[in-house]
């Protein structure tokens, strides 16, 4: 054969091996992608034709005692949009904002918001949306991938600013929240009752397994898990008493808390002034957080809980009881009241300068008068007195976890002075005694020590749902004869026509019982003439308290009425309180059927 | 007549028939979603396709002879014009405008020059210096007008066909060393002259992840459809990467990752096996052929169809970088398929003309 023929079939065979290697090269690999690296590629090939959409659960209802609605969920859209699915971003932003005119900074804080979530989740754009402004976005969606436009609900507060520091607020997760399971698009309850019955309001979210192509379009829904629907929470509270104590109160800062004696089934807690709380739900804008931040009438504080003001006279009910536990040689006699007393160097007045009178327990608390108190607290002395006020619930919280709880303060057996203890001088003892100087409480603990002084003693913790077990913080060692005496003389601060809530409170369907107080908010000069309330700054002027309970004979729901800078306890904090068991009464008359037949539902 | 059609080689015709079935299975799960009328022109192409097989099938070799000159000149005269009067596509000019239909010069070039180079070795021996040289000249011509259109994929391919054929044509390994040697040489340069989309390519290859939306996005999810097809695939029409669009170009470049998705490995080592029973019967026929021309045609179609091949899957699998080349018999694409029907012609009227164990004593030869 010729050499040229044996060179070609040489390499031939040589080419035939080539022919056969690169094949079997090309298996290998193969073999390498669909074989040892199949799982993993088939993840991948999930992950890019599933979309988990997760589907918002329907928060719970917030209901009162009788069904009517404090935090409802209304229908509305929500505009989402996932990052990564969005091809102009801008392009997209602008467009939407052209379509449903959000400020620039609105877009700013938007694009901000993208930039921080996770770019294979949507992130909430808007809620709230009607449908007017929903649907011209949804039918360009095709024009906007990765843009959707789904129904939901969002949350509405029929009674605004009225149940606002009680129910509290949303706002949008946060990245804790979403640690914690909630999705990125969901509100969480950030104070109130929203907050501290967040598990149960909330359920939990659901997901819908979406088939998309390579456009994130959808193609398909293959399997859905419904969302966990959250509870209705049914609150104690009954809006009308809450609704009436507002109106009494007008447009003055205050607090009035209304207890059921019984049970410490929390009926009304209101704080004024109050906040909108339904403009938290599209997203608060920071200037007005900051309005309602720096606004020197404090709106976001709660004044129910969350703030401890010299309880002033209505204190003297507690210095009273202690006095009769510990048998102080005054509870069961009586002094002169000259309209003053004289402490070594001090002149300590009573509030009526003319005095009192022959003064006793009774007439004492009726009428109010301080130099009884002043003699009482000197005998007592400050240990005793700041044990009965331990006793009753002072200087603790009261268990209601709505937020974070103010303590007050009361005084201790002895005071720190610098760096040694000494003992209390008898005029911060007598100041004491009449609710001024060291020892403050919150309009709650007040409600409660008259709820006690009403059931017998059993100090509750309040309850803010409907029909839960009364929880007894301490049930207290204290004679049936000795509350009758304080009771007693409660009644009369009402009946008695020289007692200092007579006017107010006459004539009522309950006839009730409570003790005034007003509380001195600086220490001015005790002589200086003229210092009623109307001359005084209102920064200046005194805060007005009463305190108390109805029905006299057979207690049902205990009271503390707080007015900041009001003036005198009588004349501004009772009538707040008469028109508070009024509606009580009112309700009480209508409730029965009402009650029953939200029951029967 | 008879005789002609009794001579045909049966094992590649069988093949053929596979490989049309395959193809065209495998093209209806790509495109079945947006109407079936790409799959109905590329059943066209195919009876077309199939029609110039036979016609090649039925015209004596030396017409490919005679004809291939004047094709080799009338492909390097259009590459010569493509920069002057050519169609500017994604950067490159690689298209003639010929009023009814476009034509890619550097397409009919590869199966001209590797008529041509047959030609040339048919009476001639590549260990002469002269010979040897002429061809390489043959090769470099047209691969210099590639090159500058760019079109890097065509012009390697090319190198690449003629340069196996001038292998086996008995160019000395010594001179062959040399020719590699010069062009590792000259990478540099080439790599410094590349314009900067086939730079990313390359770059792209290298580290597909570093861009995973952008230019590595097709390989990653064509890597993704075959590596999720497993061994078994995922049925006929159910796979997903092909299905929702994640595969890109799924009808043309990428269609074998359509296959592989959907029948998996075992699919895909069917294409396999055919393409090798295909590459060893052409290389067979080579061996058997009457005339060193015909030997070289075949050593020559084999070549394009085997780089072709493995550049395709190599592409797909993401172990060679994106090159624009069709699967062979597989890929939508008209010209593409008719062009290898006719080489494939080619190689069977070599076959037909091939008479028993008597090779290459065509009359005059100073070869025979």
């Amino acid at each position: 054969m010729l050499e040229i023929r044996r060179i070609f079939e040489r390499r031939l065979l040589l080419l035939q091996l080539i022919g056969l290697l690169l094949p079997l090269l090309l298996a290998a690999r193969l073999l390498d992608l669909q074989w040892i690296q199949h799982r993993g590629l088939l993840e991948k090939a999930e992950r890019n034709r599933v979309n988990i959409v997760p589907v918002p659960p329907t928060r719970g209802e917030i209901v009162d005692r009788h069904g009517r609605g404090l935090a409802v969920n209304h229908i509305s859209w929500r505009l989402t949009l996932i990052p990564e699915r969005v091809e102009h971003l801008e392009a997209t932003l602008k467009r939407l904002q052209g379509m449903l005119g959000w400020s620039n900074a609105r877009l700013r804080r938007l694009r901000a918001r993208i930039r921080r979530a996770r770019p294979d989740r949507p992130v909430l754009l808007a809620d709230k949306l009607d449908w007017s402004q929903a649907a011209p976005i949804a039918a360009r969606l095709y024009a906007m991938p990765g843009v959707d436009v789904r129904v939901g609900t969002h949350r509405f507060y029929p009674f605004g600013a009225l149940t606002s520091h009680l129910i509290g607020y949303l706002s949008l997760a946060g990245p804790e929240d979403v640690r914690a399971g909630v999705l990125p698009t969901e509100k969480v309850g950030r104070s109130g009752v929203e907050r501290l019955f967040e598990d149960r309001l909330h359920g939990k979210p659901g997901a819908q397994y979406e088939e998309v192509d390579a456009h994130g379009r959808r193609v398909d829904v293959f399997k859905r898990i419904p969302p966990v629907m959250g509870q209705r929470v049914r609150l104690a509270l009954d809006a009308r008493l809450q609704q009436a104590a507002a109106r009494a109160l007008g447009d003055r800062a205050g607090a009035v808390v209304a207890l059921d004696v019984n049970t410490g089934e929390v009926l009304a807690l209101l704080s004024q002034p109050g906040f909108a709380p339904n403009r938290f739900i599209t997203g608060l804008e920071t200037e007005q957080w900051q309005a309602w931040v720096n606004d020197p009438r404090h709106p976001l504080l709660n004044r129910a809980l969350q703030a401890a003001f010299p309880p002033a006279s209505t204190f003297k009910l507690l210095v009273g009881l202690a006095g009769l536990r510990r048998g102080a040689p005054l509870a069961t006699a009586s002094t002169q009241c000259e309209g003053f007393l004289e402490l070594a160097d001090r002149k300590l007045r009573c509030w009526k300068r003319t005095g009192h009178g022959r003064v006793n327990l009774h007439k004492a608390i009726v009428e109010s008068c301080d130099v009884y108190f002043y003699e009482l607290g000197d005998q007592l002395g400050m240990p005793a007195i700041s044990e009965e006020a331990a006793r009753w619930g002072f200087g603790q919280h009261t268990g209601i976890r709505l937020g974070p709880e103010a303590t007050g303060t009361v005084p201790g057996p002895r005071k720190r002075a610098g760096r040694r203890w000494r003992h209390w001088f008898r005029g911060e003892t007598m100041i004491t005694a009449i609710g001024q100087g060291e020892v403050t409480a919150t309009p709650l603990q007040l409600a409660r020590f008259a709820a006690a002084i009403a059931n017998g003693g059993r100090l509750l913790a309040p309850n803010l749902l409907a029909d839960a077990p009364p929880r007894v913080t301490r049930a207290l060692d204290v004679s049936p004869a000795q509350l009758a005496i304080i009771r007693r003389a409660m009644r009369d601060v009402v009946a008695n026509p020289h007692g200092t809530a007579h006017a107010a409170l006459r004539g009522l369907p309950w006839p009730a019982a409570g003790k005034t107080g007003t509380a001195q908010v600086i220490a001015k000069a005790q002589d200086v003439k003229g210092s009623d309330a109307k001359t005084l700054s209102y920064l200046h002027r005194d805060h007005a308290w009463f305190v108390g309970f109805a029905p006299v004979d057979k207690p049902r729901i205990a009271f503390a009425v707080f007015v900041e800078h009001g003036g005198h306890g009588g004349s501004a904090a009772a009538p707040v309180a008469a028109a508070l068991l009024r509606a009580a009464a009112a309700e009480s008359k209508q409730a029965q059927p009402l009650a029953s037949r939200e029951r029967a539902r | 007549m008879m005789d002609t059609l009794k001579r045909m080689d049966a094992v590649l015709l069988l093949c053929l028939a596979c490989l049309a079935a395959l193809g065209l299975t495998t093209l209806y799960a790509a495109v079945h979603q947006g109407g079936l009328h790409l799959w109905h022109r590329q059943i066209i192409y195919w009876l077309t396709g199939m029609a110039g097989f036979l016609a090649v099938c039925f015209t004596p070799l030396r017409a490919a002879g005679l004809l291939a000159w004047p094709a080799y000149a009338l492909a390097l005269l259009a590459l010569a014009l493509v920069p002057l009067v050519g169609q500017v596509q994604m950067g490159a000019r690689r298209w003639l405008d010929l009023g009814a239909f476009h034509v890619q010069p550097s397409e009919l070039m590869k199966w001209a020059l590797m008529l041509a180079l047959a030609h040339w070795f048919a009476s001639r021996d590549a260990a002469s210096k002269k010979n040897a040289a002429v061809a390489v000249a043959m090769i470099a011509m047209p691969a210099g007008l590639i090159i500058i259109q760019p079109d890097l994929g065509t012009t390697l391919v090319l190198a690449a066909a003629g340069a196996v054929m001038l292998v086996a044509a008995g160019l000395p390994w010594r001179w062959a060393a040399g020719g590699l040697g010069l062009m590792l040489a000259a990478l540099p340069f080439v790599w410094q002259h590349m314009h900067a989309y086939q730079k990313q390519r390359v770059l792209t290859f290298l580290n597909p992840q570093s861009d995973p939306l952008g230019a590595g996005y097709h390989v990653i999810q064509s890597m993704i459809a075959i590596g999720s097809g497993g061994i078994f695939g995922k049925g006929f029409l159910h796979g997903t990467q092909a299905r929702l669009h994640f595969l890109p170009e799924q009808h043309t470049d990428f269609i074998f990752a359509v296959l592989a998705e959907e029948g998996g490995f075992v699919a895909a080592s069917v294409l396999l096996l055919l393409y090798v029973v295909m590459i060893a019967r052409i290389l067979a026929i080579a061996r058997r052929a009457a005339t060193r021309f015909g030997s070289l045609i075949c050593i020559g179609v084999a070549t394009i169809f085997t780089l072709y091949a493995a550049i395709n899957i190599g592409m797909v699998t993401g172990v060679l970088p994106v090159v624009g080349v069709p699967l062979p018999f597989v890929s939508y694409g008209g010209s593409a398929l008719l062009t290898m029907l006719l080489a494939l012609g080619l190689v069977m009227r070599v076959a037909i003309e091939s008479r028993g164990r008597v090779y290459w004593q065509r009359p005059g030869s100073p070869l025979a």
